[in-house]
C-alpha cells in the first residue's frame, strides 16, 4: 500500500493522508471518488486499492463516526457495475480492472468482521461473466478470473455455495468442451478446478502438474 | 449470461402475483412485497431462490420508510441496513450477558436461602426478568434509528462531555431508554419525545451564553417535587416560565394518574 498511492497526484495523495487524519475537514466524496478513478485505470493500484478504502472507512468511523465515504463509494460502484456491459465492450482492461476491484472492496472492507453480503451477488455476476466463452478465450479475462477466484473464493463460497458450484459448471464446460481455449487459459482452468476441490488450498500434486504442463512435459486434458 | 441467471431476471419482471410474493435477488431486503403483505424470511445464502422460510423477516424496513420500495436497492442503503442489524445483535447478545450476570448471583441465595422475595420480581426499572427482553429484530432496529437520530445532536455530543455516566443523577439528567426492555409503541414512542426534549438542554448557546446556566437551575428546582416517574420536560425554552408552571401544578394534580397525558398537553403548548 505504501507504493500505491504514490499513483496519485499531489493534491489526492494530500488528501488521503487528511483523511486518515480528520476526515471530517475531507471532501470524502472526491477522494471515493479519486480512488475509483485510478483504479479503473490501473491493474496493479486495483488490488490494493481495497485495504486503502478500508483504512479511509475505518478512520471515518473511528473519529468523525459517519460513513460518508463508504456510502459514496458503494454508490460510485454500483453505477460502474451496472454499466459493466459497456464498459466490456469499450475495453476489456477497464472491464478486467473494475471486477478486481469490486473483489478487492468485497475482500477488505467488512461490517462487524463480517462479508459485506451485498456485493455477493455482484461479484457472483461479475465471475460469471468472466466465464463466459467469449470471455474465456481472453487470457486477460481468465487471469482476472482465477485470480480473485484464488483471493476471495473461500469466502464467497461461505455466503452463497450455491452460486459457486454454478459457476464451476460452467468452469468446467469451457475446460472440457470448449475447443479454441489456449494452453494457458487450459492451464489456468485446471488448476482451479482442482484448487477448489481441494478446499481453497494448493496441493503439491496440484503444483506439480502446473509447472509440467508450463514446460511442455505434458499434453492432453486429463479428465 | 447463462440461461439460469436469465431466468432469474426475467422472474423479477413477469407481471403476475408471485412477483410480489416470492423472492427476487433484492427481496432479502425488503420487508413486504409490492402488494404491501409481509413478506416472509429468506435465508440470506440463497437471495436467488424461492424458497420460503417462516418466522421474521430479516429485512430491515420501518412504517415510516421514505418513498417508493425501488427493485434494486442501493448497496450504501444495503451495507448501512447490514451494519445497523449485526450491531443490534451485538448489542443484544451483551445486554444478555450483562443481565445474566446481574441474576446470577441472586439465583444462588435464593436457592440456598429459600427467601421467596427476589429483587427480580416486577421491578422493571431494573434488569427485567429473563424471559422479558424485546428481541424483534425489526422494533430494535427502528428503536435504534431513534436513539441514532438523538445522539447525532450537537446537544448529545456536548451533554456527554459535560456530565460523565457516574455523574448522572436519575430524573435530572437524560438518560437514553433502554431498546431491549418491553414496552409498547407509543409508551417507547413518548420516551424517545422526552428524552429528546430533556436534551435541548444542552443544545449549544444562541444568543445569550448564560442560557445554559438558567436552565440548569430550574430544573433542579422542578425536579425535586416529582416523583420519578413523572419526568417534567419543561426546562427546554427559559423564556416559557408560566407554561412550566402550569404543568407543576397539573402534575401534582395527577401524581398518580396519567403522567403521559400531561406530557402531551404541554408538548402541544410548547410546539
Amino acid at each position: 500500500m505504501d507504493s500505491a498511492w504514490t499513483a496519485f497526484d499531489v493534491v489526492t495523495q494530500t488528501m488521503l493522508q487528511k483523511a486518515f487524519d480528520d476526515p471530517k475537514t475531507v471532501d470524502l466524496e472526491k477522494l471515493s471518488n479519486a480512488i475509483v478513478d485510478q483504479s479503473l485505470k490501473d491493474l496493479s493500484f486495483c488490488k490494493d486499492a481495497g485495504r486503502m478504502c478500508y483504512a479511509v472507512v475505518q478512520a471515518e468511523a473511528q473519529k468523525a463516526a459517519t460513513s460518508v465515504f463508504r456510502r459514496n463509494l458503494l454508490t460510485r460502484l454500483q453505477q460502474e457495475f451496472t454499466a459493466r456491459e459497456q464498459t466490456r465492450n469499450r475495453s476489456v482492461r477497464e472491464w478486467v480492472c473494475l471486477v478486481t476491484f469490486i473483489c478487492s472492496i468485497f475482500d477488505y472492507i467488512k461490517v462487524n468482521n463480517a462479508p459485506l453480503v451485498a456485493l455477493v451477488d455482484p461479484v457472483y455476476d461479475c465471475l460469471y461473466r468472466l466465464a463466459q466463452p467469449d470471455a474465456l478465450i481472453n487470457e486477460e479475462e481468465v487471469d482476472c478470473l482465477v485470480v480473485q477466484l484464488h483471493r476471495v473464493g473461500e469466502q464467497l463460497e461461505q455466503t452463497n455455495s450455491q452460486r459457486m458450484n454454478q459457476l464451476f459448471y460452467l468452469l468446467r464446460d469451457g475446460f472440457l468442451l470448449q475447443e479454441d481455449l489456449s494452453s494457458m487459459t487450459r492451464l489456468l482452468l485446471l488448476e482451479i478446478l482442482e484448487f477448489r476441490a481441494s478446499g481453497w488450498t494448493l496441493t503439491d500434486t496440484a503444483h506439480k502438474r502446473s509447472k509440467e504442463y508450463f514446460m511442455g512435459e505434458r499434453s492432453g486434458i486429463p479428465v | 449470461m447463462s440461461a439460469h441467471q436469465k431466468n432469474r431476471y426475467e422472474n423479477d419482471y413477469k407481471p403476475d402475483e408471485n412477483r410480489n410474493k416470492g423472492a427476487s435477488r433484492w427481496s432479502h431486503c425488503r420487508k413486504r412485497g409490492a402488494d404491501g403483505s409481509l413478506r416472509k424470511s429468506h435465508a440470506i445464502e440463497e437471495p436467488g431462490k424461492c424458497s420460503q422460510h417462516s418466522g421474521r423477516p430479516e429485512s430491515f424496513t420501518t412504517p415510516e420508510s421514505e418513498g417508493p420500495v425501488s427493485r434494486v436497492k442501493n448497496w450504501g442503503d444495503e451495507v448501512e441496513a447490514e451494519e445497523m442489524r449485526s450491531n443490534v445483535r451485538n448489542d443484544m447478545h451483551r445486554y444478555r450477558r450483562r443481565i445474566l450476570e446481574a441474576d446470577f448471583p441472586q439465583r444462588e441465595r435464593k436457592i440456598s436461602s429459600g427467601s421467596s422475595d427476589s429483587r427480580d420480581s416486577r421491578d422493571s426499572k431494573e434488569s427485567p426478568a429473563k424471559g422479558d427482553i424485546e428481541t424483534d429484530e425489526t422494533t430494535l432496529i427502528r428503536r435504534q434509528k431513534q436513539i441514532n437520530y438523538g445522539k447525532n445532536t450537537l446537544a448529545y455530543d456536548r451533554y456527554i462531555k459535560e456530565v460523565p455516566k457516574h455523574m448522572r443523577q436519575p430524573g435530572v439528567h437524560p438518560k437514553t431508554p433502554n431498546k431491549f426492555k418491553k414496552y409498547s409503541r407509543r409508551s417507547w414512542d413518548q420516551q424517545i419525545k422526552l428524552w429528546r426534549v430533556k436534551l435541548h438542554a444542552w443544545d449549544p448557546p444562541a444568543e445569550e451564553g448564560s442560557d445554559l446556566q438558567q436552565i440548569e437551575e430550574i430544573d433542579l428546582g422542578e425536579i425535586m417535587d416529582f416523583e420519578l416517574d413523572v419526568e417534567c420536560s419543561a426546562d427546554t425554552e427559559s423564556q416559557c416560565p408560566t407554561s412550566s408552571g402550569k404543568s407543576l401544578s397539573l402534575a401534582e394534580d395527577s401524581f398518580t394518574g396519567t403522567p403521559k397525558k400531561m406530557m402531551k398537553t404541554e408538548d402541544a403548548e410548547m410546539s
